[in-house]
């Protein structure tokens, strides 16, 4: 390319008027069997791209991504789940030594030091090795590391109770009609403190589609059942029955 | 056609050394899986790229249904998955790529780290790559309570309690992030929203353009 | 070596680079625009006949009667107040207009404009309809005035949608 005096320019630009040829460098001289990168390898490149796109659009169509119902917070007895790449992080901090007055141990000092040091790690390992078995401290560290990223998701996934975790979060597809009788009576006899305003449960269970009769519901709301007390129902036999035709009508669509 | 096209606006932009300086680099054989079956996990970083792209593609369109307002968000997002067409294929996207960005991602470090790629003089790609993970975990986070429905509300109330415990700044932290002292509503959502959409993937780009134009200056590292 | 009008090996390549790269562009692609022109490709819904008044109330005069539709707009459904002008021709036939102008939307009123009582009158740019809808020539609007769709059951009038005539 030409330089210094004499150059000459696209008109008052400062583009070189010279065109330089678009042609890729030659590879042939460089030692092995390098290959240029456009379009040899990328045309590689792509072709596993491609394959993967495939597999990719296959996984979005075959399992949908999941929806559970609209956010309810005064709904106390959900049991919360992080996204599973978090799972390890959440596992842990039901160990006694990263909860209680360890927390921050557990919420800070760990993830921060294993953060830490993954960020740092070229001034953590200064040798000029670089294979990893000459190197047993990195390696094993991060074997180590690796090893309880693995087994604290594990023990988090077996603990889990995934058929409550499907239950809790479905959503409910029935129209709860908040002006009926039978749904004042509801609310004003406090069941909706347990069994939420939409009846879909809450530190109680789910009221929709149980499958009672009235007169069954009606026993249950005067004397209780399983972890419900007795005598919830402090109302009027008109309201009873209101309250009770008006649950086991509620069927599931 | 397309040659004149080229030749016009190189006569008066000289693109060419443009284009081949992004076209023109080596692959050397040892990181290329034709010669070497092995070197497929050099792809891990590639796919990374590739789904982050996916990612900021599906963003984009699912942007154009959801609004971060807590009375409408899980409406807008039931609507555009089960209501427009396409709506499952695009937010499973979304969905399936924010996870399979962090496995991609994930093995991407191992492989740097088990081949002691970031030692000298490669140290600050390195720092860059961590930022980049760190930037891709809160965008994961944040992301999550976006469809405003029962797991994302109870999945960040816990985030933001593990925000609380740190020392001192702690509740101004979790103040910060959620816009209330107490309440996990409208205001956390909007926040998470401007978080997830504008600025980590503001940042994310910036650390991306980086990582990669230090890998061109420095080549890719040599074999074993 | 190679022919002039070959194709060499690195446009062989860079044919096939093209292709590929196009097939994940589409790939990614189809689905989102699919996705983003959904609205294009959705039908109209239909809209229910909703009651407006009764038949009794309709006379010669064209008055104004306002009704409220459900409009369903994506996940937002809400109540919109609609309004007609509702007359009865010389046949007795009742006609519902929309009062929307065809020129620029503003909303016409009938025999607003005084030099023209018995017209109906856009006070935007002073577009001028005949009482059948008629846009009058040498005014602004292009087109006469949408009719509404209209039934009458049980001495009432429903009204749906409002179609161009």
């Amino acid at each position: 390319m030409h330089r210094g005096k004499g150059m000459k320019f696209v008109g008052d630009s400062r583009i070189p008027a010279e065109r330089k040829p678009n042609i890729p460098k030659d590879y042939s001289e460089y030692p092995g069997k390098t290959e240029a990168f456009w379009p040899n390898f990328l045309l590689k490149e792509w072709m596993v791209g491609s394959v993967f796109l495939i597999g990719y659009l296959i996984l979005t169509v075959v399992h949908e991504s999941p929806l559970e119902r609209k956010a309810d917070p005064t709904d106390a007895s959900y049991i919360p789940l992080p996204d599973w790449y978090f799972l390890f992080l959440y596992q842990l901090l039901k160990y006694k030594y990263a909860a209680g007055d360890y927390t921050l141990i557990g919420t800070m000092v760990m993830p921060g030091l294993a953060f830490g040091a993954l960020l740092l790690a070229p001034w953590l390992d200064r040798g000029p090795e670089r294979r990893p078995v000459k190197r047993p401290v990195a390696t094993g560290l991060m074997l180590l590391a690796l090893a309880s990223v693995i087994y604290l998701t594990w023990e988090s996934v077996v603990n889990h109770d995934w058929e409550k975790a499907e239950q809790q979060g479905k959503i409910v597809e029935v129209e709860i009609d908040k002006e009926a009788p039978g749904y004042k009576v509801y609310q004003k006899q406090t069941c909706i403190g347990c069994h939420g305003g939409n009846l879909s449960g809450g530190s109680g269970p789910s009221l929709i589609g149980t499958g009672l009769s009235a007169e069954e519901i009606a026993n249950i709301a005067k004397n209780g059942t399983g972890a419900m007390p007795a005598d919830q129902f402090k109302g009027t036999p008109e309201e009873l029955k209101q309250l009770s035709e008006f649950i086991a009508g509620l069927e599931k669509k | 056609m397309l040659q004149k096209m080229y030749d016009w606006v190189d006569e008066r932009l000289d693109i060419t050394p443009m284009w081949r300086d992004i076209a023109d680099h080596e692959v050397p054989e040892h990181v290329n899986p034709a010669h070497h079956f092995s070197a497929f996990v050099y792809c891990f970083g590639g796919l990374t790229f590739f789904i982050t792209v996916i990612q900021i593609l599906s963003g984009m369109f699912l942007s154009m249904y959801y609004v971060p307002d807590i009375i409408n968000a899980y409406e807008s997002v039931y609507y555009l998955q089960n209501e427009v067409a396409f709506g499952v294929i695009v937010r499973g996207m979304h969905h399936w790529g924010a996870s399979l960005v962090i496995v991609m991602m994930f093995l991407h470090t191992l492989r740097v780290f088990f081949q002691g790629a970031y030692k000298k003089p490669r140290e600050l790609n390195w720092v860059v790559g961590v930022m980049i993970f760190g930037v891709m975990l809160g965008l994961g986070f944040t992301g999550y309570l976006l469809p405003w429905d029962m797991k994302a509300l109870f999945a960040t109330k816990v985030g933001l309690e593990i925000a609380q415990t740190v020392p001192v700044i702690g509740p101004a932290l979790k103040t910060l992030l959620a816009g209330d002292a107490t309440i996990i509503g409208a205001q956390t959502l909007t926040r998470f929203f401007a978080i997830h959409v504008f600025f980590l993937p503001g940042a994310l780009l910036g650390l991306m353009g980086a990582h990669f134009i230090m890998i061109r200056k420095q080549g890719i590292s040599g074999p074993l | 070596m190679a022919k002039k009008d070959d194709v060499s090996r690195r446009q062989f390549l860079n044919y096939t680079l093209t292709g590929v790269g196009g097939f994940m562009a589409a790939g990614m692609l189809l689905p989102m625009v699919r996705f983003a022109i959904d609205p294009i490709m959705k039908e109209g819904a239909k809209q229910d006949m909703v009651p407006v008044v009764e038949v009794s109330k309709v006379t010669e005069k064209p008055q104004r009667f306002t009704f409220e539709i459900e409009q369903k707009d994506g996940w937002y459904e809400s109540k919109v107040t609609q309004a007609a002008w509702v007359y009865k021709d010389k046949n007795g036939d009742i006609v519902a207009l929309s009062p929307i102008c065809k020129h620029l939307g503003c909303t016409v009123d009938w025999a607003a404009s005084p030099a023209h009582p018995n017209q109906f009158y856009c006070p935007c740019h002073g577009g001028r309809y005949e009482k059948d809808g008629t846009n009058i020539k040498g005014t602004p609007p292009l087109a006469p005035l949408d009719v509404y769709k209209k039934e009458v059951k049980d001495g009432k009038l429903y009204l749906g949608q409002a179609v161009p005539q």
